[in-house]
């Protein structure tokens, strides 16, 4: 009897440690999130992040583990551990969103300095290299004026030298004039070449100027001489100072100067006008610096008028000198 | 034998009849899917608003047929998803905003590559 109670005793007593003893009936669901909170809690990229929503989730899971009784509770607690785990990793991927938007700012300001460094750097450079490209075109024209002047000084002491060699007295005084033209035209050369463009300009406005298939034509009126008259009026010379201007900005081309007269009165006598007037102004333009070994004059009398002859007005467009910048 | 029968038919009945629960839990849920709507739900966590609306019609449904235990715990499964939208639409927003930096670093980089050359490292 005793033996059986024994027995029955034992084995009571193995049923209730049993009972104790048991483990929690093994629940798939609440084993998969348990294991999606070990997961994010090892993840390289989102541990440490959100900290207390995985606290929440850890106390989701254990309240969820805990729990006996009847499978709608339990099933709810697991559930709501599963969205806690999901809420936590959301969390994390966000601070960690955060953490990456202060790298990429922070990338960002320093390529802006390092920009804006450059870019000073690059102003300072190229402000240097305009100023040397301005000492160097300045120190070049000033070189270039100096060789011209040394050319043209050379030139005038070689035509002197040519020019000393004839000995006529009329030659002599056309050498004496011419000498001190030459000065005049160095002077003039070196203007020109400092202001060229300008001048030229300048000069083209004032006169009255053809294109013509030997060359460029300038006009002088009947404004030079009195009626009847070979000699250059007073002033005369000065109203051709402009023309001298427009010739030596061709210095290489040949002129000619060609006389014309109207139609009154005898041809024979008009072409002889026309050539000495012609002749004169030849006089007056290298008198005044122009090269006279380019310069050649024509009378061509009543024969090429540019106007008609029935009228003052036209006679007066045909009495004229027209001196030719000659294109070869 | 019998009081152990009265027990038992005790135990029953009180899991049965739980406590009726406020009826203002199903409008705190509302106000849960609200919120999570205001913050661009839909458009981020499109299928945790969908378990939101969905668990509190079923909870109101508990409600009415007196099964108050399941209808809280729809309550709270309704809210939990409500809250893991808000958390998801502001971390979509996050990421959203990094995707932007750095296609605008990409492309402020190589602006400066092209304007600087090798002196840009």
């Amino acid at each position: 009897m005793s033996r059986r109670l024994t027995k029955l005793a034992l084995v009571l007593i193995l049923v209730l440690l049993s009972a104790c003893g048991a483990p929690p009936k093994k629940d798939l669901a609440l084993e998969r999130v348990r294991g999606e909170l070990d997961e994010l809690k090892s993840n390289p990229e989102l541990a440490g992040y959100a900290p207390l929503a995985v606290g929440e989730a850890e106390r989701a899971i254990r309240a969820a583990e805990l729990a006996s009784g009847d499978d709608l509770y339990r099933s709810y607690l697991v559930y709501m551990a599963d969205r806690r785990i999901q809420i936590a990793r959301t969390m994390a991927e966000r601070e960690q969103n955060e953490k990456t938007l202060d790298e990429l700012a922070r990338e960002k300001s320093a390529m802006l300095i390092k920009a804006s460094q450059l870019e000073a750097d690059q102003a300072r450079m190229d402000a240097e290299e305009a100023r040397l490209l301005v000492a160097t075109t300045a120190e070049e024209a000033q070189r270039a004026r100096e060789e011209k002047e040394a050319a043209l000084q050379k030139e005038a002491e070689s035509a002197r030298a040519a020019q000393l060699s004839a000995e006529e007295a009329d030659q002599a005084r056309r050498v004496a004039e011419s000498r001190a033209s030459e000065a005049e035209y160095a002077r003039l050369e070196a203007e020109l070449a400092s202001q060229q463009v300008t001048s030229l300009t300048r000069q083209l406005e004032n006169l009255q100027l053809r294109e013509t298939e030997s060359g460029v034509v300038v006009t002088l009126g009947d404004v030079l001489f009195a009626s009847g008259q070979a000699r250059l009026v007073e002033g005369g010379r000065s109203s051709l100072e402009e023309v001298v201007d427009l010739l030596q900005t061709e210095p290489d081309k040949k002129i000619r100067v060609e006389g014309h007269t109207d139609s009154l009165g005898d041809a024979q006598a008009n072409l002889l006008l026309s050539e000495q007037r012609a002749e004169a102004v030849l006089e007056a333009l290298v008198s005044m610096g122009v090269d006279s070994e380019r310069i050649s004059s024509l009378g061509m009398g009543e024969d090429f008028p540019i106007a008609s002859n029935e009228d003052e007005d036209g006679r007066a467009r045909n009495r004229r000198v027209d001196v030719i910048l000659l294109d070869n | 034998m019998k009081p152990i029968l009265i027990a038992l038919v005790c135990l029953v009945l009180a899991a049965c009849t739980t406590v009726r629960p406020d009826p203002s839990i199903l409008e705190t849920a509302e106000q849960a899917i609200e919120a999570a709507e205001a913050v661009g739900g839909d458009e981020f966590a499109p299928v945790e608003m969908r378990f939101a609306r969905e668990k509190l019609a079923s909870a109101r449904i508990g409600m009415e047929k007196e099964k108050y235990e399941v209808a809280v715990y729809l309550v709270e499964e309704s809210e939990i998803n409500s809250e893991l939208a808000i958390e998801k639409s502001r971390t979509a927003k996050t990421r959203r905003r990094v995707n932007e930096l750095r296609k605008s670093n990409v492309e402020l980089d190589e602006r400066l590559r092209a304007t600087f050359g090798d002196e840009y490292k």
